[in-house]
């Protein structure tokens, strides 16, 4: 063998080993226990597609999850994509300090989703939490909401944590693409008399695409395996008011002992993923082709 | 680029007032961490806005007597991992961006595709798995989790890098008579520092981060990393607010400091992070 083969296989080696087993060896073992009634200390039986049917059919806990877990990405996607463009345009209009905003709105970027339930658990709480308070003190006691402890709202207080804390990742992405836009088109535009926002409607955001493509895609995977937010926040609850696939998942595989429910479960989360990356991917591929 | 050539017509002040709004909200909860963590208890009841009486350090000391030996672990586990998981992905990323073969896009797709992967997923037999070898509830345990789980990402941010690093230098040493790997240890490794250090803190980040398998992979407070010990907390110190906010934030210190000295190398990170496959 050349040096070259060699080198190549040395460096490749670790890591193909790392994700062979640990992704593919994994999903392989998890797709087969989907299969099977596997329980804590019992033999397992292969029951075929029973667990599946079982879940889309009989479990109104899974159905809710499922759901639950789709509308937790459509709020959080809807919410996180504009609010981080216009907070791009803001910082675009040529305003000081910008690098200074930047920093703060990606700051809640830097904390674990344990910290950041802690103190957002403590800002929704009721009585004494601090968005309830300041609304109190302003004189708009009537906009004051119970937040995480109400099953109506849980699952967008959650959402609303989600969105604080991804939103300057979209600030960022946005604002550097703004940034790249070719200036004389933008020169081109200004002579015919364009007005500012009528810019940035015409000529910026069009060129974003890849930017949003960007921002959706991390997002999208983000939502998806949602699990310590909703883990520390509610846990689920009220009932199932909040529930995801990720924490349903965990309640049935580590509480309940319920192997192979589980690993169905996260064959169910992986298959949503797979249709994500391969939007994605075709997405790409049609991009270099143009 | 510096500032886009739009001519600014909106109106300055409500640019302004508007990025302000923005800030107060985006900082609030970041306020109340801080604020609460040095209230005594008394000093609670006296709401969530006014600030503290006086600089109370008990519930650090509260804190820290419970998240000592997690922040060790956390800091043991993050190091290791962000090395090994670093490392690896250079190499990795060395080859598949400078030494193209047959059916190599194909194996760095299914190395990258590992990024995507939703954890709960492989959940259950990586925990079987790990006590199979013996590996539950250790630091190598978590290392190689976290090793395994970064590869993915890091041989990606290292391709792109690499793929900046023009293939004329890496020629021209072949030429000079440079093999395989004393080309990678005295021409990409000197370039790569840059890269190491951007991909060095994104892995910090995210590894130091992570509740999922310090969750489920230990027991006890051996190997236990800190997200873990913070949200017992919540269990242990239901309503003692001062201490779970002192708890958190010491958890968040590290990663709010890299975010604040650190932070175009941050930045660089989640921009590169963030460019296609």
């Amino acid at each position: 063998m050349s040096k070259r083969k060699i080198g190549t296989l040395v460096f490749l080696a670790p890591a193909v080993v790392l994700v062979t087993v640990f992704v593919y060896m994994f999903l392989a073992q998890s797709i087969h226990m989907s299969f099977t009634n596997l329980r804590f200390g019992r033999v397992a039986t292969w029951i075929g597609l029973g667990n599946y049917i079982r879940m889309f059919t009989r479990d109104a806990a899974f159905q809710t999850s499922l759901l639950n877990t789709l509308k937790l990405t459509a709020v959080f996607i809807g919410l996180t994509i504009p609010l981080g463009l216009f907070l791009a345009i803001l910082l675009d209009l040529g305003v000081k300090a910008k690098g200074l905003f930047r920093t703060i709105f990606l700051i809640p970027l830097s904390f674990s989703f344990v910290a950041s339930s802690v103190m957002w658990v403590w800002a929704f709480l009721p009585e004494t939490g601090t968005i309830n308070t300041i609304l109190r003190a302003i004189g708009l006691s009537s906009l004051a909401q119970p937040w995480i402890s109400s099953g109506s709202q849980s699952l967008l207080s959650v959402a609303l944590v989600y969105i604080w804390q991804f939103s300057g990742f979209a600030t960022l992405v946005y604002y550097t693409g703004i940034s790249s836009v070719d200036p004389a088109i933008i020169e081109a535009a200004g002579i015919d008399g364009a007005s500012t926002w009528r810019k940035y409607w015409h000529i910026v955001i069009p060129q974003l695409k890849p930017a949003t493509v960007t921002v959706l895609i991390l997002t999208l995977m983000y939502s998806l395996k949602c699990f310590d937010l909703v883990w520390m926040m509610t846990g689920g609850g009220p009932g199932y008011s909040s529930e995801v696939l990720a924490t349903f998942m965990y309640k049935v595989t580590f509480s309940q002992s319920k192997f192979g429910y589980g690993a169905s479960i996260g064959v169910v989360l992986l298959l949503l993923s797979v249709v994500v990356v391969a939007a994605f991917m075709i997405y790409m591929k049609r991009g270099e082709r143009d | 680029m510096t500032d886009s050539p739009i001519r600014f017509r909106a109106s300055r002040v409500a640019v302004y007032a508007l990025l302000i709004l923005m800030t107060v909200l985006y900082l609030l909860p970041l306020y109340g961490l801080i604020n609460t963590s040095f209230k005594t208890s008394e000093d609670i009841a006296n709401g969530p806005i006014a600030p503290a009486s006086s600089l109370y350090l008990g519930a650090y000391k509260a804190a820290a007597s419970s998240l000592g030996r997690p922040l060790l672990n956390s800091a043991i586990v993050v190091v290791g991992a962000t090395l090994f998981s670093t490392i690896l992905g250079a190499m990795a990323g060395y080859v598949f961006s400078k030494f193209r073969f047959r059916g190599s896009e194909i194996l760095f797709f299914l190395v990258i595709l590992g990024f995507y992967l939703p954890y709960q997923a492989i959940l259950i037999p990586l925990v079987r798995f790990m006590g199979t070898i013996h590996l539950f509830n250790t630091y190598f345990g978590l290392i190689l989790t976290h090793t395994a789980y970064g590869v993915p990402i890091t041989t990606l941010l290292f391709r792109n890098y690499y793929a900046t690093i023009p293939n004329e230098l890496l020629e021209s040493a072949s030429v000079d008579g440079c093999s395989f790997f004393s080309a990678f240890r005295r021409i990409m490794l000197p370039l790569s520092l840059p890269g190491f250090a951007v991909v060095g803190i994104f892995q910090f980040a995210n590894v130091w981060n992570d509740y999922l398998f310090g969750l489920t992979l230990t027991q006890g407070v051996n190997a236990q990393p800190v997200t873990v010990a913070v949200a017992n907390l919540r269990g242990t110190m239901t309503a003692v607010w001062n201490v779970q906010m002192a708890g958190a934030f010491l958890s968040s210190l590290p990663i709010i400091l890299i975010y604040i000295f650190l932070l175009k190398l941050v930045v660089k990170g989640l921009l590169m992070g963030s460019v296609k496959g």
